[in-house]
């Protein structure tokens, strides 16, 4: 192999799981890149060097990838910048020789999988009401227009729901129904499209050790069917939930809460330029405040801070059909390893780990 | 306007990063602005931050290096805020040139650099403080009061679990590598809370500890088992772990909840009854006058400056001060006794041939290797 494997976003949840799996293994390919120096702090365990290139400044970008032949976009960050990171790591991943760029997608720029053998290639959908779903399809169909360029390849990956220990797919749902807060769109027979992290890395792997990778678009995901019914069912039977305590919500219509709103308020520019100036401490006693209007005795602990928000869930759970993901497995291999029974119970292992499910009665 | 009955004091600050920005900017000019204390001097290396923070006290003259802070202005305190690693060097200096310390946790990152800095402050007859914000908190009081009235009976046991995403504003990846930081997330909240517990408790003894470090980084997650004289239980940290946060403690009589994230609240429960919130209303002095008025602090912010003000008060009126040096030296001394005695922590999540992996991979096997 010529040069490193850049890893963009390699302080986040799919990123940080990357490294570890690497570091674990002894490999010294992976390069991760890092915006700030703080990102470092959650894989400082590892002892591996981190290059420093934020994604918004392409200047930045442009060092922090040199020498690398392979790129992996893993970055989040504000819906709104999507496009223009994506935008400047391309470029960068150009300017540095790279031959090939991995950007993990999301099937979110579907909204909801409402018809059978949805192709790889199908637009997003532009109507989206999640701002993050939107920017995920803007910076997809700015990849198609680069792959029809063809100065790189560039390999598109739409996992659904990236689950498994450290994954907000798990302790959002976990939360929520420790909470009693859980609830099933009709009788929770929605198609709940999970990849399990480890398999999602594995098929990054693949696709970074195919010498000729084919640009397109992949969607990817675990090998069974699981309804929300037993993905819920498996993580209330292991926190020692009563399944009863899950509330059933009508399929055909959402109505909309408190919490969507608070979402709403958040997604504004007011609000992200408010909590940008407001010190932590001010945003503290706000919280602790509107955690009492709420009659709760406090806000929710850091744990909870990562669920997913309430309409975004039902909208999943309306999904009606299973992701294809025939391509990807022609093309680069199937490299699911991890059942679902046995990705749960690392998942659950993990909850309990963090505390989750051990004293909640408290 | 002036609330001190004592004169003004002066402090110069060293290290004008994270810490200084972030935790004591505020304590620092609420200070200025009540007349007690004066910001007279900004040290750091890079000129950037002085002048950042310099933009707030405006009468701070600004130093790159501390020797030449030492030598031009003569203060009353060094608040100490530099990286880890040049705590002892930076303390045992200003202690040197007459000055009171009060030094940012951890103390130092090794017991011989934490006794350098306890008998230099001997020498000097100065007073050292370490910065243990926790001490100022209201619950930790309310818990001590409980404790000690007996309302949880006896064999108390405890489970203290802390951690997040690690999110610290820090400017550079120094607080990750163990030469210039000595550890991670146990020296880093560990300081924290094995003095919170000693401070329940009495002097905390680790007989157990796990991390998860590879030989050239430093720990995100540990597990400690702990005895006191008082109590026994387990810590758990993370830095990149969303724990539910919390100090658990149990006797034979009653169980007590705190919550680092609620510093004025903490909960109890007796004999499997009800869990019922206390708020307390414990105080701290707000200034230096000796009948002065006492406030409770319900922020960390505010905690910083009683911390602050008590130190101040140990300078002015000789009281004593939240954590002196010798406290400081006994949690630095509890952590080297954790890294000395350190085993693989394993993951569970994690799968038999990765577990096995990682601990092929733990740091202590280079130290193995090099005995």
């Amino acid at each position: 192999m010529r040069g490193g494997i850049a890893v963009l976003g390699a302080g986040g949840f799919v990123g940080s799981r990357l490294l570890e799996r690497a570091a674990h293994a002894g490999r010294t390919d992976i390069v991760p890149v890092v915006r700030a120096a703080r990102s470092v702090g959650r894989t400082a365990n590892l002892g591996i060097s981190h290059r420093f290139g934020d994604a918004s400044r392409a200047e930045t970008l442009e060092r922090a990838l040199a020498g690398c032949e392979a790129v992996v976009n893993l970055t989040t960050g504000d819906p709104a910048d999507i496009p223009r990171t994506t935008e400047n790591i391309y470029t960068a991943a150009l300017a540095a020789g790279a031959r090939l760029l991995v950007h993990l997608s999301s099937a979110s720029v579907y909204g909801a999988v409402e018809q059978p053998d949805l192709p790889d290639d199908a637009p997003p959908w532009p109507g989206h009401w999640m701002a993050y779903a939107r920017q995920k399809g803007v910076a997809e169909n700015f990849l198609r227009e680069r792959m029809a360029e063809r100065r790189l390849a560039i390999v598109v990956l739409r996992p659904g729901l990236v689950w498994g220990p450290g994954s907000p797919w798990v302790l959002g749902p976990a939360t929520d129904l420790l909470r009693g807060a859980a609830f099933l769109a009709g009788s929770g027979g929605g198609i709940c499209n999970l990849m399990y992290v480890d398999d999602l890395l594995r098929g990054i792997d693949a696709v970074v050790a195919h010498r000729e990778a084919p640009s397109g678009f992949y969607h990817v995901g675990d090998n069974e069917t699981i309804t929300w019914a037993k993905y819920y069912g498996a993580l209330a039977a292991g926190l020692g939930v009563d399944p009863e305590t899950i509330r059933a919500v009508p399929s055909d219509r959402y109505r909309t809460g408190l919490r969507d709103r608070v979402d709403e308020l958040k997604a504004l520019p007011i609000y992200k330029r408010a909590r940008a100036w407001l010190p932590v401490e001010a945003r503290a006693q706000i919280k602790r405040r509107l955690a009492r209007v709420r009659g709760r005795e406090r806000p929710m602990s850091s744990a909870a801070d990562n669920a997913v928000g309430t309409r975004e869930i039902w909208h999943l759970q309306t999904t009606r059909y299973r992701l294809p993901t025939t391509k990807f497995r022609a093309t680069f291999g199937d490299h699911n390893m991890v059942p679902f029974p046995v990705g749960m119970a690392a998942s659950l292992a993990w909850l309990r780990f963090i505390g989750i499910g051990l004293d909640e009665a408290a | 306007m002036i609330h001190s009955a004592a004169p003004r004091l002066d402090i110069a600050v060293i290290g004008c990063g994270a810490a200084a920005e972030g935790l004591y900017r505020y304590a620092l000019g609420a200070l200025e602005s009540r007349g007690i204390a004066r910001v007279a001097a900004l040290v750091d290396p890079n000129p950037v931050r002085t002048a950042a923070l310099q933009r707030h006290f405006r009468a701070a003259r600004t130093f790159a290096d501390p020797a030449d802070a030492f030598a031009s202005v003569a203060v009353d305190l060094v608040i100490v805020a530099s990286p880890p690693g040049m705590h002892a060097q930076h303390t045992v200096d200003a202690l040197a040139a007459g000055s009171h310390v009060l030094c940012e946790k951890p103390m130092a990152i090794g017991a011989p650099d934490a006794e350098r800095m306890v008998a230099a402050a001997r020498v000097a007859r100065r007073i050292l403080a370490v910065g243990m914000t926790r001490r100022m908190y209201p619950c930790l009081v309310e818990a001590q009061r409980l404790i000690a009235q007996g309302t949880l009976g006896d064999r108390l046991r405890f489970t203290y679990r802390e951690g997040r995403v690690y999110d610290w504003p820090v400017n550079s990846d120094a607080a990750f590598r163990r030469a210039t930081a000595g550890g991670g997330v146990l020296t880093d909240i560990g300081s924290h809370v094995l003095d919170f517990l000693s401070a329940l408790f009495g002097a905390t003894t680790a007989t157990s500890y796990a991390d998860d470090a590879h030989a050239d980084g430093v720990e995100t997650n540990c597990r400690i088992e702990v005895v006191c004289p008082e109590a026994s239980g387990v810590v758990q940290l993370s830095w990149n772990q969303p724990l539910v946060t919390r100090l658990r403690i149990t006797g034979s009589a009653g169980e007590l909840m705190l919550d680092p994230g609620r510093i004025d609240a903490l909960r109890v429960r007796r004999g499997g009854g009800t869990w019922e919130t206390r708020i307390s209303t414990a105080t701290w002095p707000s200034d230096l006058a000796t009948r002065g008025r006492g406030d409770t602090p319900r922020t960390h912010r505010d905690c910083v400056y009683h911390q602050l003000v008590q130190v101040l008060r140990a300078v002015t009126h000789g009281e004593d001060v939240p954590v002196d040096g010798e406290r400081g030296l006994a949690v630095i001394r509890a952590i080297d006794s954790c890294y000395e005695r350190a085993t693989s922590f394993e993951l569970p999540w994690l799968d038999a041939a990765e577990r096995s992996q990682a601990d092929a991979r733990h740091w202590t096997r280079r130290r193995c290797a090099a005995a």
